[in-house]
């Protein structure tokens, strides 16, 4: 069954649902919670933005998204529902392949590890069209260098080039491409920028915007740097230790911000202008296996503002306004 | 204390250094760091910021120019001198991970440049045990919870405070980060940072900081020198917040255009542009701006001559139409 | 608690007095991990014993028994017999020393000289570079087997430390380029460059930067090398190139193709059987080990 060009015409932003997502990596010492009972609405049209270290859960719960979490790692339980697609977690591994590309385009960090090394770019777009049943790889290859040229690039030098040839910036932005090229209408982008210098991330980050607001697809953006989060999305997610610490409409919780683990990642940027030693660093390391056995809240070895009652269980996340959410006892009090 | 005058490397192409493919990574750079002063060298990847970095650290050699080191000059001092004087400047390198031997540990790797340290003064292992937790206890790690591992068990800002330790224990007067922090996760970088400028406070460590990030260099070296470098030539060079509040060069312009605008407690800069061409590696015509293929504002005679740095004494920038334009963003009013 | 303190102080998990594992330790752990591994180290370690015992379990001059010339296999002669009568299994065993100690000769030669020459070649380059790799590209070249076979002609291949020699004067010359390669590309690696700049000694870098992180390599090519030998060494005398011994296995099996017609009846069929068994065995002996060679040496799999 082929398609046309182009692909949706139903051009209504997608959202996506997740409730009670758990993935879990089983290590050589022991069962890895990665994603801990994850309930999230990934709203329609925005950019969301997921921010977390490394080891946070993040890039998990962007892959379990598409039903793509790589071994060791399984996702347990929950269930993950796409607007206009289904259900990933338990729809037909045929729908599924077809939903990732069309429906749900994905942008890996460094992006030389989905080009092909061996096959020109070109051939590669083509190559993604011939998967995806579509009909006009002409059109396909226009639209490409459409793309192409808004991001600042030669596109014919580009499609005619091999991975290496390109520079780590422009491999980037060949990976966002190939994730709008099929009319995705959700991309995630999983740390686009990490690899890339400030002004290749800059350039990144204005074509993720401007692509966005011209088709108003749903983008959900994985980062470890609050900088990015706060320049670029609508609303931010933090993550830490596979659990969602706070989240909010992202001016609010930069301004605001409720979760201890939020006021730190905020302190511990270095600003470009005003008082420098108003940035403190944030104390401790990422949790690792031990930490995730303990009964109490994660953040417990990390926080300046913990009281006895944060060693002994979990704060439950739960709203502290409209469109917010914490998981700390300090700001929503248990008797 | 170090000293650079016209500093010039050119990399050999086919046809060798003169040849029209050689490509000329550095290009007539001068710069004076007093002990414990602090100098930033900002550009994008493959700008020649690193090359100057490996230069004084004595892992590659210039074609041109001179570099004194505590007063002297590498070009004249004689031979078992040279490697001392090198050995004053270390360089730490942007992947911690590569920077330590994975098959060795950490207590292996600190005490390696020790022992070398200890044969020199006739000191004995307690003495090396002793340095080992002094340079451990600097970069603020507890030597019982480190030395026993093997780097791949440390997490990124761990290694990093590693590699400056092992920096340490050979005593030298210059530290050179080059992208120091690039590959540390952005919530533990800052700590690193906090530990190089408390470096040069408490030991009058110069500090030659290499970055694409203005913001990590403006924490670290505030009251020093910064560099623009654009394709090895200095686009902007001066006091660091000098070049950060009243930035001339249009270059300098979109760096700090670059730097993410934190919603809700910022706003951007009225003039902030960004522009989306790519830095080209090709080489550039002798008689044209290096930047006007990529410059918004470039005009004819950008294409036909290449400006000089000009300026008052102190900031200086090389570009034609040089013009003040507020791209750095600004704190929001409670 | 000063350094000092802890460094002395071993405790009675696995961290000896260095605070880490062993090498050993952490070696045996990772063979531990894999029944094959297991298996593989036991038979080395079997046919190890037997070339360094075997010989002593035997009186000097093996029983014969014209009686019992090309037994069948039965409890007695648990591997038949060959054309006297003696039991295949003593001739196995006690013929085990010279051919595993020649392989063993060859490979540390091997080991010794691939490696040095392939660290010193890959870091210096320039020169040294230019003349060690011809000469190991000249060494390349020699067919070692037929050079053997020349050789036997005019010298005594009695004494395996000879065999091992020349086997490993023609075989270093794969690992010295394997060595050369990784070690090309392990100097620029940024540790490498910081131990410059920090003042260590070239001796220092080479054998105790580099070395350690070429150590799989080596280790491989070590157990591939000894195999290696031990074919080339059988096939020499089953090539009946060299001088006769009874409970050589290549003599066994030249004998048993060539004078009990072995290919043809099946009267002798155990003592042709007998030294390939024993060959196929310690080879794959040594292929199950391998597995575990890779881990060994692999310092990111090591545990504090």
């Amino acid at each position: 069954m082929g398609a046309e060009w182009p692909l949706n015409a139903n051009t209504k932003a997608v959202g996506i649902t997740i409730r009670d997502l758990e993935v879990v990596y089983s290590t050589g010492q022991g069962q890895v919670p990665a994603v801990n009972g994850v309930d999230l609405d990934i709203a329609g049209g925005q950019i969301t933005g997921i921010i977390g270290e490394s080891g946070s859960g993040k890039s998990t719960l962007a892959m379990a998204i598409m039903n793509a979490v790589p071994h060791p790692g399984r996702i347990v339980k929950g269930s993950v529902v796409v607007d206009g697609v289904g259900n990933m977690l338990t729809l037909d591994k045929e729908s599924q392949r077809r939903a990732r590309g069309r429906n749900l385009g994905f942008v890996f960090q460094a992006a030389q590890n989905s080009l092909n090394p061996l096959t020109r770019v070109g051939h590669q777009v083509l190559d993604l069209g011939r998967s995806h049943n579509v009909r006009d790889l002409r059109g396909l290859l226009r639209r490409a260098k459409e793309l192409l040229h808004r991001m600042g690039m030669d596109a014919d030098r580009v499609l005619t080039a091999y991975q290496h040839e390109l520079s780590g910036g422009m491999r980037q932005r060949v990976g966002i491409m190939f994730a709008l090229v099929l009319d995705a209408q959700v991309v995630i982008l999983d740390e686009p920028t990490t690899a890339l210098d400030m002004l290749s991330q800059a350039s990144v980050l204005e074509i993720v915007r401007s692509i966005h607001e011209e088709r108003n697809i749903t983008t959900i953006l994985i980062t470890h740097d609050m900088g990015v989060v706060a320049d670029l999305a609508d609303r931010v997610v933090v993550m830490y230790g596979g659990e969602l610490a706070e989240e909010g409409e992202t001016a609010e919780v930069l301004a605001h911000p409720a979760h201890p683990y939020t006021k730190g990642l905020i302190r511990a940027i270095p600003r470009i202008s005003g008082d420098l030693s108003q940035a403190v660093a944030l104390s401790g390391s990422p949790p690792d296996l031990k930490t995730f056995m303990q009964s109490g809240c994660l953040f417990y070895d990390r926080c300046p503002e913990r009281v006895a009652e944060c060693q002994v269980k979990r704060p439950p996340y739960e709203s502290a306004g409209p469109e917010r959410k914490v998981a700390c006892f300090r700001v929503m009090p248990h008797d | 204390m170090i000293e650079v005058r016209s500093l010039e490397k050119t990399f050999p192409g086919k046809h060798g250094l003169l040849g029209h493919d050689a490509v000329k990574a550095v290009q007539d750079v001068s710069f004076r760091i007093p002990d414990g002063g602090a100098v930033s060298f900002i550009g994008e990847s493959g700008c020649g910021k690193t090359t100057i970095g490996r230069i004084l650290a004595g892992l590659e050699n210039y074609t041109a120019g001179e570099v004194l080191i505590d007063g002297q000059n590498l070009a004249t001092v004689d031979r078992r001198q040279r490697e001392a004087v090198l050995r004053r400047v270390q360089l730490i390198q942007q992947d911690p991970y590569q920077a330590l031997n994975p098959a060795r540990t950490i207590e292996q790797a600190l005490s390696d440049p020790l022992k070398v340290m200890a044969k020199a003064r006739g000191a004995d292992t307690a003495w090396i045990l002793e340095r080992m937790e002094e340079v451990l206890g600097l970069v603020g790690l507890e030597p019982q919870t480190v030395v026993h591992k093997y780097p791949h068990m440390l997490s990124g800002g761990q290694r990093q405070r590693i590699v400056i330790a092992r920096a340490l224990t050979v005593e030298p007067s210059v530290l050179v980060a080059d992208e120091a922090v690039s590959m540390i996760d952005v919530s533990l970088r800052l700590g690193v940072l906090k530990l190089l400028r408390d470096l040069r406070e408490k030991f009058h460590i110069s500090l030659i900081f290499i970055t694409h990030d203005v913001a990590s260099a403006r924490y670290v070296g505030e009251d020093g020198q910064m560099f623009v470098i654009y394709k090895g030539m200095i686009a902007e060079q001066g006091p660091t917040d000098d070049v950060i509040l009243h930035p001339q060069h249009p270059y300098t312009q979109a760096l700090l255009s670059a730097v993410p605008v934190l919603k809700g407690l910022e706003s951007p800069g009225s003039d902030r542009y960004i522009p989306l061409k790519e830095l080209d590696h090709g080489q550039s015509p002798e008689n044209a701006c290096l930047f006007a293929p990529r410059c918004p504002f470039a005009q004819p005679l950008c294409e036909t001559e290449r400006p000089a740095l000009q300026g008052a004494s102190g900031h200086q920038y090389a570009c034609h139409y040089p013009q003040e334009r507020h791209v750095v963003a600004v704190a929001l009013k409670e | 608690m000063s350094l000092a303190a802890t460094t002395e102080a071993p405790s009675k998990n696995s961290p000896g007095p260095a605070g880490h594992p062993s090498f050993l330790k952490n070696a045996w752990r990772i063979i531990a991990k894999k029944p094959g591994r297991l298996l593989g180290l036991a038979i080395i370690v079997l046919f190890t014993l037997m070339a360094i015992f075997g010989p002593y379990l035997y009186p000097r001059q093996l029983p014969i028994n014209p009686n019992a010339i090309y037994a069948p296999i039965s409890w007695h002669y648990p591997l038949g017999t060959d054309f006297e009568g003696t039991s295949n299994l003593a001739l196995i065993i006690t013929g085990a020393r010279y051919v595993l100690f020649a392989a063993a000769m060859a490979a540390v030669f091997t080991v010794v000289f691939g490696t040095a020459l392939g660290l010193i070649s890959g870091y210096y380059l320039g020169w040294p570079d230019s003349v060690i790799m011809r000469v190991t590209d000249f060494i390349l070249t020699i067919p070692g087997f037929p050079l053997l076979v020349v050789l036997s002609t005019i010298w005594n291949f009695g004494q395996p430390m000879a065999m091992g020699f020349v086997l490993g004067i023609t075989g270093w010359g794969g690992l010295a380029r394997a060595v050369r390669s990784q070690t090309l590309s392990l100097r620029e690696r940024g540790f490498i460059e910081a131990a410059r700049t920090l003042g260590l000694s070239p001796f220092h870098i080479l054998f105790k930067e580099i070395l350690p992180n070429v150590g799989s390599y080596i280790a491989m090519n070590l157990l591939l090398a000894v195999t290696g030998s031990i074919y080339a060494e059988v096939g020499l005398f089953f090539l009946g190139v060299v001088p006769f011994q009874v409970n050589n296995w290549g003599v066994m099996l030249n004998l048993a193709v060539f004078s009990a017609g072995a290919m043809s009846s099946t009267q002798a069929l155990p003592y042709l059987l007998s030294p390939l068994l024993a060959l196929l065995i310690l080879t794959l002996g040594v292929v199950l080990f391998l597995d575990a060679v890779d881990e060994m040496f692999n310092p990111r799999l090591k545990e504090a």
